[in-house]
């Protein structure tokens, strides 16, 4: 227990220091959020511009729970490409700097060194989701939505749990990352997995596919398609637990062949 | 009574990509002593240190570190292990400080041994004036330092350090001979190093085993000057050898 305490001290050391980590948290914890209250200006200004007309199509509702609901869409697909990019980056970096003959030989084997990663990826995005919403009170308020109610309350926990699902639905891309040694094949999954799900939801079957769920119970598909049952949405769990698991057993057993 | 070796390979065979990269090789360290691998590039001196520290499987033969078998050995006997092969522990976002607590946290010290340890690593090394400074703005010979600082600060008693004199001035080069030979005399560390300067082994090693294309071809007399000249004439044999053989 206390190698794997040190093992996520060392990764968390590393995470704070990162720049790339930083950026991250400013885009989906603070301008994701102004971004939707600029949209929920647009819609709810009651002009016909181009912007207006097309912002009021994606809110799935008025007032706070309709704003929330958009921060909470945003986030469903920004938080996959924000915190799959720092998935990517965490893990393929020790193989990208050449780093990883320095995780041998060590006391803390190398696969709680992966889920000391995959704890502190978790704890970060659950603080830059939770930061979102503070954020989304304060942005709220300040484009007038008054006090929030109890049913914005409801959307605020509805988008933290999309937020979350997905932070988790972006674990697996390090199995990507560390089988290909690299994070740039990890971003190029991330693509692929976008791809696969704007497929995917095309063709009618985004429900079942745990990459699209979170975004399509934000409303992303429209309000017919938000009717998400909790099977589909408990499916992200494990998906995740898979990919980290994985992960964990690919990085107990890699090598280094080369230099 | 027999004492028992700290780094041992026992005719380790591995083939690469096709490459037969070595070919039953045999080696030990014992306690107090400084081994010294010498060979041309792509001789398998990294690919031996790679199987002793449990980077790599061999397709035949076995490594042991104290005794224990390298794929079995566990926290207990990796915590005095110290190693740096390939790229220094130097994450360039954490300062030279912060990289080498980091290492001695790794190994399984607590907290405030980790700092003092790393502090009297760092100025082992010559490092204090960059101990705050980001590895990513260090001079290359600096972060070869902070990486063998990082190797060292745990006072392991195994060492495996593969080229640890690259890019660092002569120095620098002087402070690490000076530090691997107060760890093989006071502390008994087996000490395992590879090297491309002959003369710099020759001062340090108390024994020189020369690799070449993955085999052990013999063994040169330390503290001795003409070095050069007899590492070449083992080479040249064996090239001949393998010529006639081929």
């Amino acid at each position: 227990m206390n190698t794997f305490l040190a093992a996520v001290e060392f990764e968390a050391l590393k995470f704070r220091r990162a720049r790339l980590v930083w950026t991250v948290t400013a885009l989906l914890g603070l301008a994701l959020p102004v971004l939707a209250a600029v949209f929920t200006v647009a819609a709810t200004a009651g002009g016909s511009s181009k912007l207006g007309l097309k912002a009021a199509a994606i809110l799935t509702g008025r007032g706070w729970s309709g704003y929330l609901g958009a921060v909470g869409m945003m986030q469903s697909v920004g938080a996959l490409m924000g915190i799959g990019f720092v998935v990517c980056w965490s893990f393929g970096r020790e193989f990208t700097e050449k780093t990883q003959a320095g995780l041998f030989a060590l006391p803390v084997g190398r696969r709680q060194l992966a889920y000391a990663k995959f704890a502190v990826i978790l704890a970060w995005s659950l603080a830059v989701c939770v930061a979102g919403l503070v954020m989304a009170a304060g942005s709220g308020a300040a484009i007038g939505l008054g006090l929030p109610g109890p049913e914005a309350l409801a959307a605020a926990a509805q988008a933290l749990a999309a937020g979350l699902l997905t932070a988790l639905l972006a674990c697996p891309l390090a199995v990507v990352a560390s089988m290909a040694r690299g994070y740039l094949p990890g971003v190029g999954g991330l693509v692929l997995l976008v791809v696969i799900t704007q497929v995917v939801t095309t063709f009618g079957a985004g429900a079942w596919f745990p990459y699209a769920a979170p975004g399509l119970w934000m409303g992303m598909g429209g309000a017919a398609a938000a009717h998400i049952n909790p099977w589909q949405l408990i499916l992200c769990i494990p998906v995740s637990v898979v990919g980290m698991a994985a992960t964990g057993q690919w990085w107990k057993a890699m090598e280094v062949t080369a230099g | 009574m027999t004492t028992r070796a700290g780094i041992r390979a026992d005719r380790l065979t591995t083939v690469l990509g096709g490459v037969r990269v070595l070919d039953d090789v045999s080696l030990e360290v014992g306690p107090g002593e400084i081994h010294a691998l010498v060979g041309l590039n792509g001789a398998g001196k990294t690919t031996l240190m790679r199987i002793l520290l449990g980077m790599l499987r061999p397709d035949r033969g076995t490594a042991a570190l104290m005794g224990i078998p390298v794929h079995a050995a566990g926290a207990r006997t990796f915590s005095r292990v110290g190693q740096m092969l390939d790229t220094p522990f130097a994450y360039p976002e954490l300062t030279a400080r912060e990289n080498v607590y980091s290492a001695a946290r790794l190994h399984g010290m607590g907290r405030a041994a980790a700092g003092a340890a790393a502090q009297r690593a760092l100025a082992a090394l010559g490092l204090d004036a960059y101990s705050a400074q980001r590895a990513a703005t260090l001079s290359l010979g600096n972060r070869q330092r902070v990486g063998l600082a990082a190797a060292l600060v745990h006072a392991p008693a195994v060492v495996v350090l593969d080229e640890p004199t690259n890019a660092l001035d002569p120095r620098g080069v002087i402070v690490l001979r000076r530090l691997l030979q107060d760890a093989a005399r006071d502390r008994g560390a087996s000490i395992l190093v590879s090297s491309h300067h002959l003369d710099e082994v020759a001062r340090m090693a108390d024994r020189i085993t020369v690799l070449h294309r993955g085999t052990i071809i013999g063994t040169l007399p330390p503290g001795t000057v003409d070095l050069e000249r007899r590492f070449f004439e083992l080479v040249l044999a064996s090239e001949t050898q393998f010529e006639e053989q081929a």
